[in-house]
């Protein structure tokens, strides 16, 4: 890596942290009750669903991907699991199974990208609404409510008074870093997105590393689910609807790049933080949730479109990303 | 000017803007108000209802939706932002009767007073809880379901083939104006149902699944929606098909768009509550209960059967 490349890649880290700072900022201004131990607890607790989803979302796209079945993969995932649960599983046991239902969904999208050479964007479109629709037929439609406080606590318990659900982030935000920057299929990640073709010359296994991905952002979707069952105490087939716009819109105001091969971890939760904090502060402040819309919106696009300037001296592959 | 002096006049100005806030507002209490959403007519009429209520007692209202109506984590985030706010009492239109439960838990454990407007909390799920609201605000619908009933059963001549177009499926509201409508039209044995599908409190798909349903059930001669929104979409289904002006529509809420579809003949009834009232309602009640008086743990608020006769007798 070239002096001037690291310059360019900590400048975005450095852009996405003054994000932050400002929208702190505004909102401790503006309201009295933001800057609050209370409320910033309140905030982590609120983003963590989302920052987990966009933990696997950040594998996802760091290797020139897209997952959209996420959302769908967490209201399936949830409802088989509150299904075991109410079929009188142990807790452990039935959060294995949601889990492992959420990684099956992700190595079924891994395996039709990889060997069956879809477009990740059709093969997880697709699951987007197989997932969704088993969800629904599973449940006959209608939300499954009431666990015991054992599997619960998962949402509400807390220890040293920090909330459960924040504890998880943490725990996998800290995987996940090391994963990606201390570990070959970290390493592998970055190259297949920076240049698929050069990564498999080199030897790189790659279907078996995108499966990994794949299959992995499905696993992290399953457990935001088991979260988020426990925090609502019910599972939706209609659940998660959408989840998958607010995990990519974490990862890219985090500063990773759609094209691939850019990115990292700390970033996206940075991202996720800064919809987390967008979406309380305009709560506190009283604004709608019309103008809630335009401002994250407004965030997202500044984000990409301060991430392009900073690249602008870099020639941009067309036809790579997203749709590839 | 250098970096850190800014910084330094930005959290200085910051504290100051604080202090002045903390300061006026003394005395008055904020009422918070969270809807189910705001892109549908009858929350509309609701948060009409709010804020005239609101102006006239001179208190803060704040009112706040989820993006989605079915979004009921984002309602969860909603309630729990505003128990950082330290609002003195919440009005909530639950968008999942179970899942709104830990929500109101936790505005309990602030010793927030939480009122329930037009859409039930479970019970059971509320109790098992340890949760409790203060007050119950809106209109029997299974009352209005059963009136809905009685309305198509009496104009098909108590025999034909209805189709039903639900809400989403464990939305308390909508389960109720179903089992209404059942109830009434098991009294009558020439009445089947056809098809009984979701089209989730929503027009469009009220469009859809009703030009599904006519495609498979070309033998339908009425249609009872669990809301306006769908009945109106059904509306635009039968019009674009060879049944035109053959199927008697009944909706549910009676909007002012449906009003005008039942003027013009195109839908033959809805069932209207006063979501005004309830709103107006909500904030008065909300009002003292923040002051601390009795208020009864029921407020009913009355339906009735909208038709064209009606209407132009008004």
């Amino acid at each position: 890596m070239t002096t001037r490349e690291l310059l360019i890649q900590n400048s975005r880290q450095f852009g996405t942290l003054i994000g932050l700072l400002v929208v702190t900022l505004v909102f401790t201004i503006l309201s009295p009750y933001f800057l609050t131990v209370s409320n910033l607890l309140n905030i982590a607790e609120q983003t963590s669903i989302n920052a987990i989803i966009a933990v696997g979302m950040t594998f996802v796209i760091i290797a020139a991907g897209i997952d959209l079945s996420v959302g769908s993969i967490v209201a399936l995932s949830g409802v088989v699991l509150a299904g075991m649960l109410h079929g009188g599983q142990p807790a452990p046991i039935a959060l294995l199974i949601g889990l492992s239902v959420g990684a099956l969904c992700g190595l079924t999208n891994g395996l039709f990208i990889s060997y069956g050479r879809l477009p990740a964007f059709i093969a997880t479109l697709g699951m987007m609404s197989v997932a969704r629709g088993a969800a629904l037929f599973y449940t006959d439609g209608r939300p499954i409510s009431g666990f015991s406080t054992e599997f619960r606590f998962l949402a509400t318990g807390e220890v040293a008074s920090i909330p459960a659900p924040v504890i998880i982030m943490g725990i996998i935000y800290v995987i996940a870093h090391f994963i990606l920057h201390r570990t070959k299929l970290g390493r592998y990640t970055y190259a297949i997105g920076g240049n698929e073709e050069a990564a498999t010359l080199s030897g790189i296994n790659t279907k078996l590393v995108k499966t990994a991905i794949y299959a992995l952002c499905g696993l992290l979707s399953a457990l935001a689910a088991a979260i988020l069952t426990a925090r609502l105490n019910s599972a939706q087939p209609i659940a998660g609807m959408m989840y998958e716009l607010d995990a990519i819109a974490a990862v890219v105001i985090g500063g990773t790049s759609l094209m691939g091969g850019e990115g990292k971890i700390s970033g996206t939760l940075i991202g996720a933080f800064i919809m987390g904090i967008l979406r309380n502060g305009l709560n506190l402040l009283g604004l709608s949730s019309f103008t809630q819309q335009i401002v994250i919106g407004s965030v997202i696009i500044l984000a990409v479109l301060v991430d392009m300037t900073l690249r602008k001296d870099r020639k941009l592959t067309l036809g790579k990303g997203i749709f590839s | 000017m250098n970096s850190r002096a800014l910084l330094i006049l930005l959290l200085t100005s910051a504290f100051c803007l604080q202090q002045c806030k903390r300061a006026d507002e003394g005395g008055k209490p904020t009422i918070a108000f969270v809807m189910k959403t705001l892109n549908n007519p009858f929350f509309i009429d609701m948060q009409e209802g709010a804020q005239s209520a609101a102006k006239r007692l001179g208190v803060e209202l704040v009112i706040q939706a989820a993006e989605r109506e079915v979004d009921v984590e984002k309602q969860m985030q909603i309630v729990e932002n505003l128990i950082q706010r330290k609002v003195s009492a919440i009005c909530i239109t639950p968008s999942g009767s179970k899942e709104i439960v830990p929500a109101i838990l936790k505005a309990n454990q602030s010793k927030i007073p939480v009122l329930v407007i037009d859409t039930r909390v479970d019970q059971k799920a509320l109790g098992e809880a340890g949760a409790s609201t203060v007050a119950f605000i809106g209109s029997d619908n299974k009352e209005g379901g059963r009136i809905a009933g009685e309305f198509i059963a009496a104009q098909l001549g108590g025999k034909g083939n209805v189709a039903i177009l639900e809400g989403i499926p464990g939305h308390e509201t909508g389960d109720a104006r179903l089992s209404g409508f059942h109830e009434a039209i098991q009294k009558f044995k020439g009445i089947r149902v056809a098809a009984s599908q979701t089209a989730n409190w929503e027009r469009d798909q009220g469009y859809n699944v009703f030009q599904n349903i006519l495609q498979a059930h070309p033998e339908i001669q009425a249609v009872f929606a669990c809301n306006d929104m769908m009945a109106l979409g059904a509306i635009e289904a039968i019009s674009t098909s060879q049944k035109k002006g053959k199927i008697i529509v009944v909706g549910f809420d009676a909007i002012k768009d449906s009003r005008a579809a039942i003027l013009n003949g195109q839908m033959h009834a809805s069932i209207a509550q006063h979501p005004e009232e309830m709103g107006r309602l909500a904030v008065e009640y909300a009002y003292a209960a923040t002051k601390g008086q009795a208020i009864p743990a029921e407020i009913p608020v009355g339906i009735e059967l909208i038709t064209r006769e009606k209407l132009l007798n008004k």
